[in-house]
């Protein structure tokens, strides 16, 4: 049985099924192998981190997870439901929000439209009611903005409501970018390197609200990161990748420690 | 009993997604309606009436291609062609030699034409963007011309005149066209007004619900970032089209009102000049705002209309053809063309930013920023 809301916290030990199961996955373009065999587990409910160089193919796994790639071979399953050969806009639908690396924010909508176009997959107002603003749309409307106010709350962004997003700082529309996934009602929310190009304080402050997410509303991440620090210190899981090939997986004690983690970052000891 | 609010402070979601949230804003409202109902009573002067109209009609459109351009992205020059197409859905279904519906049967019937229409080259926006889509869309208008002229028994032809009946912009005992209300005796102009206008404030209060609601955001998320807008759930396919179809049959809607007041169409005026003309409304008037198409089209046509009005007292302009100087016609289009330029390179979000500057340093009154 699946379970369409994840904002439940669900018990993450009992499940036999993990949340999303990836096996196999091999994504080439043309001669190149971007991702070769890549296989890992996620659980309910779960922090984990996917490491690697730059070039590693982290960003490409999230390519393949909501169906942007399409991977040639293997299998993606979001609680045991298929996910290859879904459009992009259908694994939305299925629970699977991601952000992005260098922000995929919508810049000339406000705060709260960018997080109102998050339930769009969850709102039903078709063109014609739109136009004609019947009641079923404006009921519509006032539930979903009610739910991105709590968002809105959560990750403190009240003084920046109705301001362009493209106007605000960086920071910011990292954290924005993190309310429009959390808006979705995601099954598996996909964060690409969230505190990339941030300072210490927006770095602590991203941790802070990731946490959050984790421990208060249950969400399990898949999180991309360079700072190797925050993996570290927040993830429940690590994988390492090198060269599209998984390297490493386990503890961030056990993926700290492993060789062949180390050879991949810092060369071969000669 | 609830105190009377004159403040902006919202106290329900419901009050925030109101269209007139604020007392100002409601008499703002009640003086807009106010001077359009006003106006045709008292101006007498058919100059003054036939600009009110025209302008009218134009906005219909442009708030059309604002959708389309302004919060879709998708830059088209095909305007004149559903224009073209609203025009001949007259000639076809309100003629009394052809079929001789009423104004509630053509014009809806319009507005479906349009949107379907619309609907079907919405698809080309999948494939091409950008530059290339606005010559694609010019491409439609040559294509557009060419039919038109040679589907005489549908079009009518070259230059397709509608019969002058009695009922054409009828509706019930109301007849636009020769309006009598409260004892008032009112022109043709005068009664097109109060039509134009009516479409006008429907068009801008569908347009504004669209833009405040799920597909309005969707189309808007297409035009910021288009992956990131798949990756959400927003289906292209269904946005780029459904804001072809809407764009399309605003314009068509505006066509068969132009063509049921001059009762005339020439081939030859469907022409780029004229989808040109509504990329200058939307950019003067303010990419991205309902209101600011509907600036846009009466300040824009009211240039054209004071030079031909004014051409005896201005230099260099011949009024005879005997005369030497720059045609009207040609000074118009140099205009249009100067405007567009302006605007982009000092004004680019058109009049409709220079009347929110205004407003926000009245608001802020006495502190400067």
């Amino acid at each position: 049985m699946t379970t369409p809301q994840s904002t439940t916290p669900t018990a993450t030990s009992d499940q036999d099924e993990p949340r999303l199961s990836v096996s196999g996955v091999t994504l080439r373009f043309g001669g190149l192998v971007a991702l070769d065999d890549v296989s890992f587990d996620v659980h309910a409910g779960e922090l984990f981190a996917i490491i690697g160089p730059n070039g590693a193919g982290k960003t490409s796994i999230f390519n393949c997870l909501n169906q942007v790639y399409k991977p040639q071979e293997g299998d993606i399953r979001l609680d045991g439901e298929q996910v290859m050969g879904k459009k992009p806009a259908k694994t939305a639908a299925m629970g699977m929000a991601r952000t992005f690396q260098n922000l995929g924010l919508f810049v000339r909508l406000n705060v709260v439209d960018n997080l109102m176009l998050g339930r769009h997959h969850l709102m039903r107002t078709g063109f014609l009611a739109g136009m004609l603003w019947v009641g079923k749309a404006k009921r519509e409307e006032i539930a979903n903005r009610r739910r991105v106010e709590e968002i809105i709350e959560l990750l403190e962004l009240q003084q920046h409501r109705y301001q362009p997003v493209g106007l605000l700082p960086y920071g910011i529309q990292k954290r924005i970018e993190l309310g429009r996934a959390l808006a979705m009602e995601p099954r598996v929310l996909l964060l690409d390197e969230p505190v990339a190009g941030m300072n210490l304080e927006e770095t602590e402050d991203m941790a802070r609200y990731i946490l959050e997410i984790r421990n208060e509303l249950g969400i399990t991440q898949i999180m991309v990161e360079h700072d190797m620090h925050l993996v570290m210190d927040i993830a429940d899981r690590v994988m390492a990748i090198d060269f599209g090939r998984e390297i490493a997986t386990g503890s961030p004690e056990e993926v700290q420690n492993d060789e062949k983690v180390i050879e991949a970052y810092l060369g071969q000891e000669t | 009993m609830r105190p009377r609010r004159l403040s902006s402070m919202k106290t329900s979601y419901a009050h925030d997604l109101r269209l007139f949230p604020t007392a100002w804003k409601r008499i703002g409202l009640v003086l807009l309606l106010a001077v359009v109902v006003l106006v045709p009573l008292y101006v007498k002067d058919v100059f003054w009436l036939n600009l009110l109209v025209i302008a009218g009609i134009y906005a219909v459109a442009a708030i059309g291609l604002n959708l389309l351009t302004g919060y879709a992205g998708q830059v088209s020059l095909g305007t004149a062609f559903f224009i073209g197409l609203g025009g001949y859905t007259v000639v076809w279904f309100a003629d009394p030699t052809r079929w001789g519906w009423p104004l509630w049967g053509w014009l809806p019937m319009a507005a479906l034409i349009g949107a379907l229409v619309g609907a079907a080259v919405g698809p080309i926006a999948l494939r091409v963007r950008g530059q290339y889509l606005v010559i694609v869309t010019l491409g439609l208008v040559v294509v557009g011309q060419y039919l038109f002229r040679n589907t005489e028994s549908v079009t009518g032809g070259n230059n397709a005149t509608i019969e002058a009946t009695h009922n054409l912009v009828a509706i019930g005992p109301v007849n636009f066209a020769d309006l009598q209300l409260f004892g008032f005796v009112f022109k043709k102009e005068a009664g097109f007004v109060y039509l134009a206008w009516i479409v006008v404030l429907i068009t801008a209060l569908i347009a504004k619900n669209l833009v405040r609601t799920r597909p309005g955001r969707a189309i808007q998320a297409i035009r910021d970032r288009d992956v990131a807008a798949e990756v959400i759930g927003v289906s292209l396919v269904r946005y780029k089209i459904g804001a072809f179809a809407v764009s399309s049959a605003m314009a068509a809607v505006a066509g068969a009102l132009l063509a049921s007041y001059t009762r005339f169409i020439s081939v030859d005026s469907l022409d780029i000049f004229l989808s040109i003309q509504f990329l200058a409304i939307i950019i003067v008037g303010g990419v991205g705002t309902i209101y600011g198409a509907v600036l846009g089209a009466v300040a824009l046509q009211a240039i054209p209309e004071f030079i031909n009005r004014f051409s005896d007292s201005l230099p260099y302009v011949a009024t005879g053809t005997g005369e030497s100087g720059i045609s009207v016609a040609s000074l118009n289009s140099a205009i249009f063309g100067i405007l567009i330029i302006v605007f982009l390179i000092f004004f680019p979000h058109g009049l409709a930013a220079l009347w929110e500057r205004t407003k926000a340093f009245f608001q802020r009154w006495p502190y400067r920023t």
